[in-house]
């Protein structure tokens, strides 16, 4: 059963501000498991490193405009892959129009998340997500997939 | 379908002033006042220290979006999200610039186009230089919205280039 402080949580987004400010949202939650990846390439590096070695994230969030590679590209990158089936993959974005929102729910995100948010918010959908993961790795099937 | 052309209006001014209030109070938890909305015609110049701005591009028109803050209200902004013990230093608040004023367009694009504005993403960038100022030299009307945080004002630019830049 995943309780809220054992979860790894990686957060892909080229603002500093806003890890940071991820990261003070999952610390008020007693996450502290917490990495953060400037840019696209070197989150696929982190989310692969981890899984190689045994200690998966379980949440990934990640910001849509990156550099070097979007965080939709990298969400469909590990879609496509069905070993990280029960990761989650968050998409953080300013972007909430219904379109974007729905390419990022075909694309397989678990969640959505426009910025700005407040930390009560984003608390919220952290417990979402969290028994996402647990009906995840229950059964097989999902929210969006 | 064509696209609604925008107006520098005081709709636009709402979204604005909306967007505004509503990124920089959900980021940093901190309470933000919107002041007045002036309308003028011809070149501007906006002072501050850090400058963000993003491109407004639609069929009819382009334009621009500009957030014009000193350094010293970004240092008492930041430690609210950062923590009091990092120091805030031009690179973390070019960083938060480029955020705030992403956030900021994300919210009016939104609003724009719920309207059938037909808006298009713009690339963020930031302009840098301790008492800047930042001059639009273009013949069209332009808006400036100033906020409050404390006693320390901010300013928002807008400027269209185009069929409504004269409605």
């Amino acid at each position: 059963m995943n309780q809220l402080n054992t979860l790894k949580i990686l957060i892909a987004d080229d603002h500093f501000l806003i890890r940071q400010f991820v990261t003070n949202a999952l610390m008020e939650l007693k996450i502290e498991n917490v990495q953060g990846a400037n840019d696209g390439n070197e989150a696929i590096d982190m989310i692969q490193r981890a899984k190689q070695e045994g200690a998966p994230y379980d949440v990934v969030f990640l910001d849509w405009n990156m550099p070097t590679i979007l965080g939709i590209e990298v969400l469909s990158y590990f879609r496509a892959k069905p070993e990280y089936a029960d990761t989650a993959f968050v998409m953080l974005t300013a972007e909430s129009e219904q379109q974007n929102i729905m390419k990022a729910i075909k694309a397989g995100a678990t969640s959505y998340i426009v910025k700005p948010v407040s930390a009560p918010d984003l608390g919220k959908k952290i417990f979402e997500i969290n028994e996402w993961l647990k009906r995840k790795r229950r059964v097989s099937g999902g929210m969006f997939g | 379908m064509s696209c609604t052309p925008i107006l520098l209006d005081d709709k636009l001014a709402s979204d604005i002033k909306r967007a505004v209030i509503n990124a920089i109070k959900e980021t940093f938890n901190v309470p933000v006042e919107a002041g007045k909305v002036e309308y003028g015609q011809g070149a501007a110049s906006l002072g501050g220290d850090m400058s963000g701005t993003i491109g407004i591009v639609q069929e009819h028109l382009d334009g621009t979006l500009m957030l014009c803050m000193g350094f010293d209200i970004l240092s008492e902004i930041l430690p609210h999200v950062l923590g009091k013990n990092i120091k805030i230093t031009y690179e973390i608040a070019v960083d938060a610039v480029a955020e705030i004023t992403n956030m900021v367009f994300g919210q009016v694009k939104t609003e724009l186009n719920q309207r059938n504005h037909k808006v298009k993403l713009g690339v963020p960038c930031v302009v840098t230089g301790n008492n800047n100022f930042v001059s639009h030299f273009h013949r069209g009307r332009y808006m400036i919205v100033s906020f409050y945080i404390g006693e320390k004002m901010f300013q928002t630019y807008v400027t269209l280039h185009g069929d409504a830049a004269s409605g």
